[in-house]
């Protein structure tokens, strides 16, 4: 029992904390709830939860505050819901640290999916994927940190500096959407109105490298308009 | 702003040049002077039809008076202000102008008024249509929830489950319809403005094709895109709608379809989407209103049918935002293609 991940929902609608909550223990986590921020921040301070789900529109004030709040001192995983569709919302909430962004109204596959490839991820950064001698794997992929190469299924895919340097960096936030901006910053070091475009042209050359077609869903998700997410399948 | 008044003296300068020429050109070489002042009349009425307001007709009216003055009437090349006969023409010419310039703003408040109308009527038929096709999913979920929830205790187990199962693809049904009513309130109002990025087309067809394969998995899309980075300029979140849109009108409305087709190339500065499918084709009685009507397959009446109505009209505004247009045919080798264009990025 004691083993179970605790997970707080910080949202204020009870019909979504009541199914969100029904679902999540019925996969085997255990939930705290809290309906306003400052409850959630008690509760998190408290409680010491693995995973944070947190509602943008909360009554008391915006869930960005909180979610500023908490990383301030904590890393813990945090998954933003919102009813808000637009993109600029996602980047920025990303971009404050959240871990992965769900936009109201979403399936209960979709999201049990995402705290499922979060926790794991998150569990694992200190070893998943990554094998002993700096190496990460997932699936077909292998990527050599220190070879610095890259493989799909034992064959090694020839990549430029930038580009390894992309796929390193996805896949050290494995499972978590990258933005634009962040990519551009930790390979380049700064980001301007050209960066997108450098970062959408070397994509492109990784997708052709790894004979990725488009709809295979394989490897790297494209998030329109915000940024990119290496996952397992 | 800055435009329209440049427009409105080019085409004023452009046409009382070519008055100013045309009257020398009578007055030389057909030594007809009496035909001056009309060339001018009809230069007048032209730049008080082509320009907006009052004030260009005016000064070309007087600019006409004052060149008639000068260099067609006796003494030429020389201002005489004692003939009468100018007097008389100037009036007419204003009276002109005048008349004119009241006629054309009265057409073009007209067809604003029209257009708008237009508009509040399209919005009517939505809403009219919106809150008829919302109603019987939701009176489906409602009743299905109520049923389990009070009778619980009595009911089997695979009644509620299928019950069940129908409140959750009713729901789903309610969201698709909810996203496209959102994104098209979403640049309807006059202060919201499209925001075109540069959209890589690989990414664009994979989100689709990701999606779509969710909701869809049986369904097999044939795909044809250029090999070369090709980025377009759109709202990324609102063309993948339109595709999304445009592939599920195929699987639900295409009868007898076993394929659907996504097709894009490049064209001059366009990249040109294609959705095509080998089913029945449209019929030919629903072409003219095919992206205007909301209430869509009201003919057959078989439930669903009402999403195509929203459905179309919504990608057609989304492609009318973009500056493109949506078209529909049928295939001569059967089956229905859409088609619409988007500017290609320009290269940096």
């Amino acid at each position: 029992m004691n083993n179970k991940y605790k997970i707080l929902i910080v949202e204020d609608e009870v019909n979504i904390s009541r199914f969100l909550t029904a679902l999540l223990e019925a996969n085997g986590y255990s939930v705290i709830n809290a309906n306003t921020a400052e409850k959630g921040h008690l509760m998190f301070t408290s409680h010491h939860p693995d995973l944070i789900v947190l509602d943008l529109g909360l009554p008391d004030k915006d869930g960005m505050c909180l979610l500023d709040e908490i990383r301030e001192t904590s890393a813990t995983p945090i998954i933003v819901l919102s009813a808000r569709s637009d993109e600029s919302d996602k980047v920025s909430a990303l971009d404050k640290g959240a871990n992965d962004y769900v936009t109201k109204p979403f399936g209960s596959q979709e999201f049990a999916a995402r705290v499922r490839s979060i926790l794991r991820s998150n569990r694992h950064s200190a070893d998943e994927g990554k094998l002993p001698g700096g190496k990460f794997t997932s699936g077909d992929i292998t990527i050599d940190y220190d070879a610095r190469k890259f493989f799909v299924a034992d064959n090694e895919i020839k990549l430029t500096q930038t580009e390894f340097n992309i796929m390193a960096l996805l896949s050290e936030h494995f499972g978590k959407v990258l933005t634009y901006s962040f990519i551009a910053k930790e390979i380049w070091g700064y980001f301007d109105t050209g960066s997108i475009k450098k970062l959408q042209v070397n994509m492109a050359n990784i997708r052709r490298k790894l004979s990725l077609e488009p709809g295979s869903g394989r490897y790297i998700s494209n998030e329109l308009g915000v940024g990119y997410r290496m996952h397992s399948d | 702003m800055n435009k329209t008044i440049l427009k409105n003296i080019v085409h004023t300068a452009l046409i009382l040049i070519a008055a100013f020429f045309a009257a020398l050109a009578i007055q030389n070489l057909l030594s007809a002077p009496r035909l001056v002042p009309a060339v001018f009349v009809l230069a007048v009425f032209l730049i008080s039809l082509l320009t907006n307001g009052y004030i260009y007709g005016l000064l070309s009216a007087l600019v006409s008076v004052l060149a008639v003055n000068f260099a067609f009437t006796f003494p030429f090349f020389e201002f005489n202000f004692t003939i009468q006969e100018n007097a008389v023409s100037a009036l007419i010419m204003i009276a002109v102008t005048a008349i004119t310039c009241a006629l054309t703003t009265k057409i073009k408040q007209h067809d604003a008024l029209k257009a708008e109308n237009e508009k509040e009527k399209m919005r009517a038929n939505l809403l009219r249509a919106i809150s008829h096709d919302l109603r019987t999913p939701l009176t489906a979920i409602y009743g299905s929830a109520s049923t389990i929830a009070d009778n619980y205790a009595v009911l089997k187990d695979e009644d509620k489950i299928n019950m069940l199962i129908g409140i959750k693809e009713d729901s789903q049904w309610l969201i698709r319809m909810v996203e496209n009513l959102l994104s098209v309130t979403r640049f309807d109002s006059p202060n919201v403005k499209l925001i075109k990025t540069s959209v890589v087309l690989e990414e664009l067809i994979d989100s689709v094709l990701s999606k779509f394969h969710k909701r869809y998995p049986h369904v097999n899309v044939g795909l044809q895109i250029p090999k070369d980075f090709i980025a377009v300029s759109a709202d990324p979140i609102l063309i993948e709608q339109v595709l999304i849109n445009l592939l599920e009108n195929a699987v639900i409305h295409a009868k007898g379809m076993t394929k659907v087709n996504l097709n894009v190339f490049v064209l001059g500065s366009k990249a040109i989407f294609e959705v095509k499918d080998d089913g029945e084709g449209i019929a030919p009685e629903k072409f003219k209103t095919l992206f205007t009507t909301f209430s869509g397959a009201s003919g057959d009446g078989e439930g669903k049918t009402h999403s195509m109505g929203i459905g179309l009209s919504v990608c057609a505004t989304i492609i009318k935002a973009h500056n493109g247009a949506l078209s529909a045919e049928n295939c001569s080798e059967g089956g229905a293609v859409f088609r619409f264009s988007l500017d290609l990025e320009e290269e940096i």
